[in-house]
């Protein structure tokens, strides 16, 4: 019989209510409150992850069915070519950021989540100082840089790829509600690799893999009506609201990220 | 002969074009209403849920 336990599905779903309507949040957000309440880290990073795997799919095809993005795989148009960028540079720095977990590269965390909150907090900044910014051409070379950038991050396991990537989106030019929809279907692919290599790096390595799915129907369930929701939501609500609120969470991201490390 | 040489740009190419389009034609009630083949995908998506629970109380 599955356990579906209340409080994860709330949380589950305000996150990911967050994470496809704001492009940011799921992870960053729910991993710090679920170890706060004494789950362990292979309760909550491999669950996450084949969770947003299936939201962020669910997420991406909902928001292509309202509209907010426009998709196309036979002839690529330029929404779906910027979205597997920002999924292959996603890709590529989660393999790194699991290779470095299990060889057990030493890294002074605190550091460079402290720059990831920083570095946040900035863009959240930066995002609300240019809300009335007149010049939103597309700027593919800044969206480039910032992806490699978000890439860096989560490679050295230091998080916040969602709000990096998807502010430089905004920083780039792209409409709020094209980028939240972009963002969740590239963290939907990148989502599925990193699962995938929780599974297979410790085959490789000879490991006996202890993932825990207890937590799984809990965030599956909360996640999967968030993002049934959240694509509706984005449609209805108008792109200047989401101009303001975008930003607005990315820097409360970066304060509660800093609290977090250094108050809490 | 002149016309040769321009290309016209195909407006699904532009990044964000088809929401941009909806907020500038449509009001926010216009927005509101889901159409019938949109419903039909929401509930085939719980129909995806379902199978997904099923999955999992028979692997987990």
């Amino acid at each position: 019989m599955l356990e579906l336990i209340p409080f994860v599905v709330v949380l589950a779903f305000l996150f990911e209510t967050m994470d496809s309507s704001a492009g940011m949040g799921f992870g960053t957000g729910l991993t710090p409150l679920l170890l706060l309440i004494g789950y362990e880290p292979l309760q909550i990073v491999p669950i996450l992850l084949i969770s947003e795997a299936i939201t962020g799919f669910t997420s991406g095809f909902f928001h292509h069915e309202f509209e907010n993005v426009q998709f196309t795989f036979k002839k690529k148009n330029k929404e779906t070519r910027i979205m597997l960028m920002i999924a292959g540079i996603g890709c590529v720095a989660i393999l790194i950021s699991v290779f470095i977990t299990y060889f057990a590269i030493k890294i002074d965390k605190n550091t460079i989540k402290t720059y990831v909150a920083i570095l946040v907090l900035v863009m959240g900044f930066i995002g609300m100082l240019n809300l009335k910014a007149k010049d939103r051409s597309y700027k593919p070379k800044v969206l480039t840089a910032f992806s490699a950038l978000a890439g860096f991050n989560k490679g050295i396991g230091a998080g916040g790829y969602g709000p990096v990537v998807m502010m430089g989106q905004i920083f780039s030019g792209i409409y709020e509600k094209t980028a939240t929809a972009i963002v969740s279907l590239s963290e939907g692919i990148v989502s599925v690799v990193g699962f995938g290599s929780f599974l297979i790096v410790p085959l490789l390595m000879g490991q006996e893999n202890s993932i825990d799915f207890v937590l799984l129907p809990s965030i599956f369930t909360g996640g999967f009506i968030a993002a049934l929701i959240s694509p509706y939501m984005v449609r209805v609500i108008p792109n200047k609201i989401w101009r303001v609120v975008i930003p607005v969470y990315a820097l409360s991201i970066g304060v509660y990220l800093l609290l977090k490390m250094y108050v809490l | 002969m002149e016309n040769e040489n321009v290309t016209i740009k195909n407006p699904l190419d532009e990044i964000g074009y088809k929401a941009k389009m909806l907020d500038s034609q449509m009001t926010i009630t216009q927005r509101m209403k889901i159409k019938k083949q949109s419903i039909k995908k929401i509930i085939g998506a719980l129909g995806f849920y379902l199978a997904m629970m099923l999955i999992f109380s028979a692997v987990i």
